[in-house]
């Protein structure tokens, strides 16, 4: 069952996902919707250490 | 259970994975990584220098008293010195909250987590947003 959202701004089940288009550590540029037709996970982390 | 055990169970509904971080990718590589190749994981660690998709996707920074009064994150910092790992400086910024999104195949969000504390949901959780059916 989804969570449920409380962040306002976050998307919530249902929604279109936000676009995401970043470079990896490398400098290779990925895109969220270079996956579409597999689920995804998108793990935003917290700080390094 | 293991991080390959986990990942194991990923890739066995052949889902993707996508981690963002917003720390120098030279801090990244030493700290999150431990010396690891980028190269060698499963999975692409994406860099958010300025944070703009943290925003995007609706993720704010902590209240001190989130941190520092959350019985929790001393919980996680006396687990893994009981493990034998060392505190390592912080990062940039460790206010800023994460969050977790399972996005499904057509391209809408089928789980959505925004952090308003220290903690990450469990896998099987992720598992079964991410499962067909």
């Amino acid at each position: 069952m989804p969570a449920s959202p409380r962040m306002p701004g976050a998307p919530r089940a249902g929604d279109a996902a936000p676009a995401l288009a970043l470079p990896d550590l490398d400098g290779t540029r990925v895109a969220l919707d270079d996956l579409r037709g597999r689920p995804v996970l998108v793990s935003f982390l917290r700080h390094a250490g | 259970m293991k991080v390959r055990d986990r990942w194991e169970r990923w890739q066995a509904i052949d889902a993707a994975a996508l981690f963002v971080v917003f720390d120098d990718p030279d801090l990244i590589r030493r700290t999150m990584l431990d010396g690891v190749d980028p190269a060698e994981l499963p999975f692409p660690v994406l860099v958010d220098r300025d944070r703009a998709h943290y925003d995007t996707w609706g993720l704010t920074r902590a209240r001190r008293r989130d941190i520092w009064l959350d019985a929790n994150v001393y919980r996680v910092y006396w687990r893994l010195l009981r493990a034998g790992e060392r505190l390592r400086p912080g990062g940039t910024d460790v206010y800023q909250f994460g969050g977790d999104f399972v996005i499904a195949p057509d391209g809408t969000v089928a789980y959505a987590r925004p952090q308003q504390r220290d903690d990450r949901p469990p896998v099987g959780e992720l598992l079964r947003a991410a499962s067909p059916g």
